[in-house]
């Protein structure tokens, strides 16, 4: 089942203006539900505007954005017709079904930035309260939870983020870096969001720190079923994360696909001005000089694990 | 927030952005004492005739210079709303029984008023933030303010700390507008609710917003002295700004449009500002 559909969408930043720049360009893809989803381009090609429109904090200048099947910027008047026949609302008059379907087009807006949850660039920066505790509540408060829900959420958050209790206590600008990120990070997992898009979460961490968000990312996504996406440039990254991937450039799709599928096309993500993993590279120099390696390698581990397995041979 | 348009440079290759600063800041200035000499309807029509071959002059999109006007458009209503019914005059126009007075000259002031706080924004945008980009002004002000040094005014640093300022506007707005997004992803809204908990609201922007602020003025304080910035004294310039006679011609033209304004005052036909 697709989770998220794009369907011909574009998005124009200063329309009208001499510094025009459209940033989407007739974008069309689906994003699989409970799959982790890897959207790489290179820098300007679009990435980021179109995490902005997943959970409405952007509108589509034109096409349409679908969680679920539904047209999240969708109007009341537009749905009137359709949703006219529905047994909850045949039965109303029809000011009382107008207003009834106003107010659940309202609602299910106002419910759309927990459902998709966003991390976006560099997340540490919006850190604010007191205590790390606090921060990570901040959504859940806004959830309107009980006091209780509220700090069972904080702790399930925090473990998933791979934050330790004694930090909950400590003001968060007293972190590091990376403990910054994760503290970010679990402020949107507090709010269990179905579907949790991250914006070069990675980005600017050391290895170390790269390696315990990502797993905090997918110890999530793996409890929960819920679905991922993760916009990056680094091709290590998306390799050992995603089941998909998206390639961008220039405002469009250029290709999406299963894993094993995009990375073949070497080819063109060379053009697009991307790399393949440097292990997928390595296995291909490998193969063309005779040694009987799989094709499909995209992580050290599963080159370590079929080399060993030549040599067993 | 990507769609502010008050004081915001427009690239274009025109006249007007041609000019030395300086000159610009001077005319600025010129063109602000005209619109206040300017006395009755022949001067506020030469005003009106002048701001038009401004805005011919500066090659700028009629769309951008109306869109400028309406952040003053309160203003502008306001105050023609006070002058039509405050002022008192000879030629009553609202029948005489009636409570509500209107005369003739409080008509003529309000559109009088209307016009010179138009071209007060006009002028100013036009030659000072539309034509001229930020650091060309406060540079073209450090120049002009240089013989305020004699009497131990620090200009340069006030100018540079302006051109700090200037520069760093739009990388805090953006900045905002980012964590704007980022608290709104976690359900904060800073639209609905008591103006208490909409001041509340604001907290999340801006803890953040000064944090990193801060931060950035360390870091910047650091580029600067490792650049070896150490203020004025024996500073060089990269864009020397040179007078061309253009400039001068430019100023000359005001200089005689704001006589040509004086005399027409004098003329006593047509209504006049009471």
């Amino acid at each position: 089942m697709d989770k998220i559909r794009l369907e011909n969408v574009s998005y124009v930043y200063n329309r009208g203006l001499p510094f025009e720049q459209v940033a989407l360009d007739n974008v069309s893809l689906s994003i699989r539900a409970g799959c982790v989803t890897g959207i790489i381009g290179h820098t300007g090609s679009g990435k980021s505007t179109m995490m902005q429109l997943l959970n409405g904090l952007a509108e589509p200048t034109s096409g349409r954005v679908f969680l679920d099947g539904y047209d999240i910027n969708a109007k009341a008047e537009d749905l009137y017709e359709e949703w006219s026949a529905l047994p909850e609302y045949a039965h109303l008059s029809k000011g009382a079904r107008k207003k009834a379907i106003r107010r659940e087009v309202a609602r299910r807006r106002a419910e759309l930035c927990f459902r998709v949850g966003l991390v976006m660039q560099y997340p540490e920066y919006q850190l604010f309260e007191e205590t790390v505790e606090k921060d990570i509540a901040f959504g859940p408060r806004n959830m309107k939870l009980s006091e209780e829900e509220i700090g069972l959420r904080v702790r399930e958050a925090a473990r998933f983020a791979g934050l330790d209790e004694e930090l909950l206590q400590k003001s968060p600008f007293d972190l590091s870096g990376g403990q910054k990120r994760r503290v970010a990070l679990a402020g949107v997992i507090a709010m269990r969001p179905e579907v949790l898009v991250l914006d070069e979460p990675a980005a600017g961490l050391d290895p170390a720190g790269r390696t315990r968000i990502l797993d905090g990312i997918l110890r999530y996504q793996r409890t929960t079923g819920s679905t991922v996406l993760i916009v990056s440039h680094s091709m290590e990254d998306m390799a050992r994360y995603c089941d998909d991937v998206v390639v961008m450039g220039d405002a469009r799709v250029l290709m999406q696909g299963e894993r094993r599928e995009i990375f073949s096309h070497t080819q063109e993500l060379t053009d697009a001005g991307l790399d393949i993993p440097q292990i997928t590279h390595l296995v291909r120099l490998l193969r063309e000089r005779g040694v009987p390696l799989p094709e499909n390698i995209y992580t050290v581990e599963d080159a370590v694990l079929a080399v060993q397995a030549l040599f067993a041979e | 927030m990507k769609n502010v348009a008050f004081g915001q440079y427009y690239p274009a290759d025109s006249p007007l952005h041609r000019m030395d600063p300086r000159a610009k800041v001077i005319l600025a200035i010129l063109y602000i004492v005209c619109t206040f000499l300017c006395k009755n309807a022949i001067s506020f029509a030469c005003l009106v005739l002048s701001a038009l071959v401004l805005v011919v002059l500066s090659h700028l999109p009629l769309r951008l210079i109306l869109r400028s006007m309406r952040p003053i458009l309160f203003i502008i209503v306001f105050t023609s709303v006070i002058n039509i019914f405050m002022t008192k005059g000879e030629h009553l126009l609202t029948p005489a029984d009636w409570r509500i007075k209107i005369y003739a000259e409080g008509l003529w002031n309000a559109l009088f008023m209307v016009l010179r706080i138009s071209a007060l924004i006009l002028g100013t945008g036009i030659f000072l933030t539309y034509t001229t980009t930020p650091i060309a002004l406060t540079d073209a002000l450090e120049r002009l303010l240089s013989p305020l040094k004699k009497i131990k005014i620090p200009v340069h640093d006030f100018a540079m700390m302006m051109t700090i300022a200037l520069r760093f506007i739009p990388t805090l707005t953006e900045e905002t507008e980012k964590i704007m997004n980022a608290q709104r992803a976690r359900g904060a809204s800073f639209s609905t609710g008591s103006l208490i908990n909409r001041a509340k609201a604001l907290i999340p922007i801006l803890i953040p917003l000064f944090v990193s602020a801060f931060n950035r003025a360390f870091d910047l304080a650091s580029a600067m002295e490792c650049r070896c910035y150490h203020g004025d004294e024996g500073r060089t310039r990269l864009k020397v700004l040179h007078y061309r006679a253009s400039d001068l011609v430019a100023v000359l033209l005001m200089l005689s449009f704001g006589v040509g304004v004086f005399f027409l005052n004098r003329l006593g036909i047509g209504p006049h500002l009471s």
